[in-house]
């Protein structure tokens, strides 16, 4: 893989934490993450790296609850689907906000990332859907910005995709676009 | 299976056809149109006015300057998209029509603002509700900026030809739902419920106009004043960023200098570079790229500033909403967006007092309204099922009139996008929690069965009386109390004298002889009226004295002969 700018060490010292806030280069610097940086970039080519599809895929189980199908083949069908859209929407944004999400995935995506920003324990692919979700709600009520705007880079991102699909307006009573 | 594949297989298509599609129309004429899909742009392009930006502020200078027999260019950095391809969906319009696709928030993102990025700027994706400057407003720019030649009576005449060519008048059809609450609320309380003006014409009240108008009923400055321009022999470079000026270098001590040109970047449709600049010469530039772009242009471009105002005191209508859950069917995506106002909450203090707020409505599209309306999990799940009946006020706080609202500034990236420092201050929390009293005690006196202001820490409230004393209760802080905003002014104010303004009273920027700023960003403050009508008066004003001082011809924006 070629060294994106996201996952080259040197730039990512350099680059400002224009959206994170300082308080995450100070996070990372204690947490010592530095190097696990390295392997798992929170995204590839701009779409989302497996590491965080694994992440957005339990953060979307928290955040859309039993909005989703029941555990099973239907479930995963919607959340495969919510992943590519997700992709697409990812896409779409320009170039710096692609790089400060990028950014927020690959520190969520390792462990000291997850607990400092987060305080979530357990590895994404072994939290529970409460686990999630109760660490979000803290999040979304703590009063410090930085974990403000971990949730709802976050939260806001799923929901806009997930209510924009076809797929899920049948659940919130919406016929669609209206024709005539 | 691709993504596009996923997009047309599902549910209705949205698209209407049999529609006249007026810039499909107008390219099989023979417009000149070149960017993205488009064609390739020349190395080099000279013309006689250039104008950044196809939104309110662009698009009526450009019909009126190409009307004076001007050559004009008009550089759009968003796509040029029309009825056809408008398929009311929030998916499609948010990434292909909205600034950061849809994505655009203040800088340490505690609220999402929605602009347009597109031909026809925002006015392509606005509500359609038309307010002409609030008296007041313009009385304390004369007072505090020295702009007393614009009080309302000198705007008169402009208000009059804008409503003229963009067909505006009172919302004479029936209330949509989620409107009829508001009324109902309003009349219930003792308040008046005035009816909306809206610039459309044999309008379907479908209710998308923030998708994108799939009829072209909306006048928008994608159907009116662009090809009005484009007939008159303008051309029109889209998916092109103005880059930055060229500036003359400084001579001695003067602060004056002229922009040589313009570097323009062709670009992608998610805003990264697509081929070589273009190099832009004109004898005067007309930035029009709204409150935010505008500023950043001229800050890339190292304009002079000498009294450090450039990007300062941009201004949000800083709001917030209320969402109430009714015992009847609102569907509130359904039908005019916007019909009902109330400016009772704005009048009822002194205008440099604690903050006035606007009550209106927003639209019910799930993707806007679950995204801003808060709640996860459980909690999110009951919101979202309960949507048909859900009706959504919105509080439109007036920024800019007291000693503690000073706005936000506008600072640049590392890669030049700009971002919009804005901070959520006490005097705006304040605020927000008196109109989220309002908007309540209005909610259930329309009968609702229970009101959620938007707040993290909010809960669905059964009565006046338990919302009351639970919003009085509640912590007003940044980003538990759930803000967003669609209306961004200021950054490059205009004043009577250098030292308070950016720009003059007729737009020319102080320090930049060929230079001037037609749109929302020369705002002294915010207006307290939504601020479309505020942009196309003033520079309908300004252009005619462009025109006069460019080639000595009088024009207006609307003539008798154009009816
Ligand atoms: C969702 C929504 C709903 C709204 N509803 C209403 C309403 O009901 N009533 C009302 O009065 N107002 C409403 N508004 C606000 C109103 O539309 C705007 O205030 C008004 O259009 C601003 O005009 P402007 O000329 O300043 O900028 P805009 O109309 O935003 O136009 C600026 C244009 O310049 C382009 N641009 C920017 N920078 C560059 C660059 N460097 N190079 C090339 N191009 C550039 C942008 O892409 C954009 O197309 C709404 C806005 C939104 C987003």
């Amino acid at each position: 893989m070629n060294a994106t700018p996201m996952s080259s060490p040197a730039s990512m010292q350099r680059r400002r934490f224009l959206k994170l806030g300082l308080g995450a280069t100070a996070l990372l610097a204690v947490a010592g993450a530095g190097t696990a940086l390295l392997s798992k970039p929170g995204l590839i080519e701009g779409r989302l790296s497996a590491p965080s599809r694994q992440l957005m895929r339990a953060i979307t189980v928290a955040v859309c609850g039993d909005l989703l199908p029941p555990e099973g083949p239907a479930r995963e069908a919607r959340l495969a689907r919510h992943m590519d859209q997700l992709d697409r929407q990812i896409a779409g944004f320009p170039p710096a906000l692609r790089g400060d999400l990028g950014q927020l995935l690959t520190l969520l995506g390792t462990a000291p990332g997850r607990l400092g920003l987060m305080g979530l324990r357990s590895p994404w692919a072994e939290a529970s859907a409460a686990e999630v979700q109760a660490r979000l709600q803290v999040m979304g009520h703590s009063s410090l910005a930085l974990r403000q705007q971990v949730f709802h880079a976050l939260r806001d991102l799923n929901c806009l995709v997930f209510f924009n699909d076809p797929a899920s307006w049948a659940l919130v009573g919406y016929p669609g676009p209206r024709t005539n | 299976m691709s993504s596009s594949d996923i997009r047309d297989n599902d549910g209705p298509s949205g698209a209407i056809t049999g529609i006249p599609d007026p810039i499909a129309e107008g390219l099989a004429r023979g417009w000149k149109v070149r960017g993205g899909p488009h064609g390739a742009l020349p190395e080099r392009i000279d013309c006689d006015v250039a104008i950044i930006g196809s939104g309110a502020g662009a698009g009526v200078t450009a019909e009126m300057l190409a009307r004076a027999g001007l050559q004009v260019l008009i550089i759009e950095e968003g796509p040029l998209k029309s009825s056809r391809d408008f398929r009311q969906r929030e998916s499609d319009a948010y990434t292909q029509l909205y600034q950061e696709g849809g994505g655009r928030k203040t800088a340490d993102q505690a609220i999402p603002v929605l602009q347009g990025r597109c031909v026809g700027g925002s006015t392509t994706v606005n509500w359609a509700g038309s307010f002409r400057t609030p008296a007041e407003t313009l009385a304390f720019w004369g007072e505090r900026f020295g702009l007393s030649t614009l009080n309302f009576d000198a705007m008169q005449p402009w208000f009059e030809q804008v409503e003229k060519r963009l067909n505006i008048s009172p919302w004479l059809t029936e209330a949509n739902a989620n409107n009829q609450v508001l009324r109902r609320g309003l009349e219930k309380v003792g308040v008046p419920a005035p009816t909306i003006n809206r610039n459309v014409k044999g309008c379907w009240n479908l209710g998308s106009c923030g998708l994108g108008c799939p009829t072209n009923a909306k006048q928008s400055m994608l159907v009116t004043t662009i090809p009005a321009a484009l007939d008159l022999g303008a051309t029109l470079l889209v998916q092109t960023r103005a880059e930055r000026f060229e500036l003359q270098s400084k001579l001695g001590n003067s602060d004056e200098r002229e922009a040589e040109a313009l570097i323009c970047q062709p670009i992608q449709t998610d805003g990264s570079p697509a081929g070589a600049p273009l190099r832009v010469r004109a004898k005067h530039f007309v930035v029009a790229g709204g409150a935010i772009n505008s500023p950043a242009l001229l800050l890339r471009s190292d304009a002079p500033d000498p009294f450090n105002l450039l990007g300062r005191r941009t201004f949000l209508h800083p709001t917030v909403a209320s969402c109430s859950v009714m015992p009847e069917v609102v569907n509130g995506w359904a039908g005019a967006p916007l019909a009902v106002y109330s400016d009772h909450f704005l009048s009822t203090q002194a205008m440099d007092g604690v903050i006035g707020y606007k009550l209106e409505t927003a639209p019910v599209h799930p993707g806007l309204v679950l995204t801003n309306l808060g709640g996860i999990g459980s909690k999110l799940a009951e919101r979202a099922r309960a949507l048909p009946q859900t009706a959504v006020l919105i509080g439109l706080l007036r920024d800019g009139f007291h000693p503690d609202s000073i706005g936000g500034s506008v600072k640049l990236r590392r890669d030049g996008s700009p971002a919009l420092d804005y901070p959520v201050n006490a005097y705006l929390l304040e605020g927000a929690r008196r109109a989220h009293l309002t908007m309540a005690e209005v909610q259930f006196a329309a009968g609702a069965r229970s009101v959620h202001p938007v707040h993290e820490l909010a809960q669905d409230y059964r009565s006046w009386a338990e919302a009351k004393a639970a919003i009085q209760a509640l912590p007003y802080k940044p980003f538990i109390t759930g803000f967003a905003s669609a209306h961004v002014m200021g950054g490059c104010g205009m004043a009577a004298d250098a030292a308070r303004g950016v720009v003059r009273p007729d737009g020319q920027h102080w320090q930049l002889r060929n230079v001037s700023v037609h749109d929302g960003s020369t705002f002294p403050t915010s207006i307290g009226a939504n601020p479309q009508m505020t942009v196309y008066s003033q520079a309908a004003r300004m252009t005619a004295g462009l025109a006069r001082r460019l080639n000595g011809r009088e024009v207006r924006l609307f003539s008798p002969s154009q009816s």
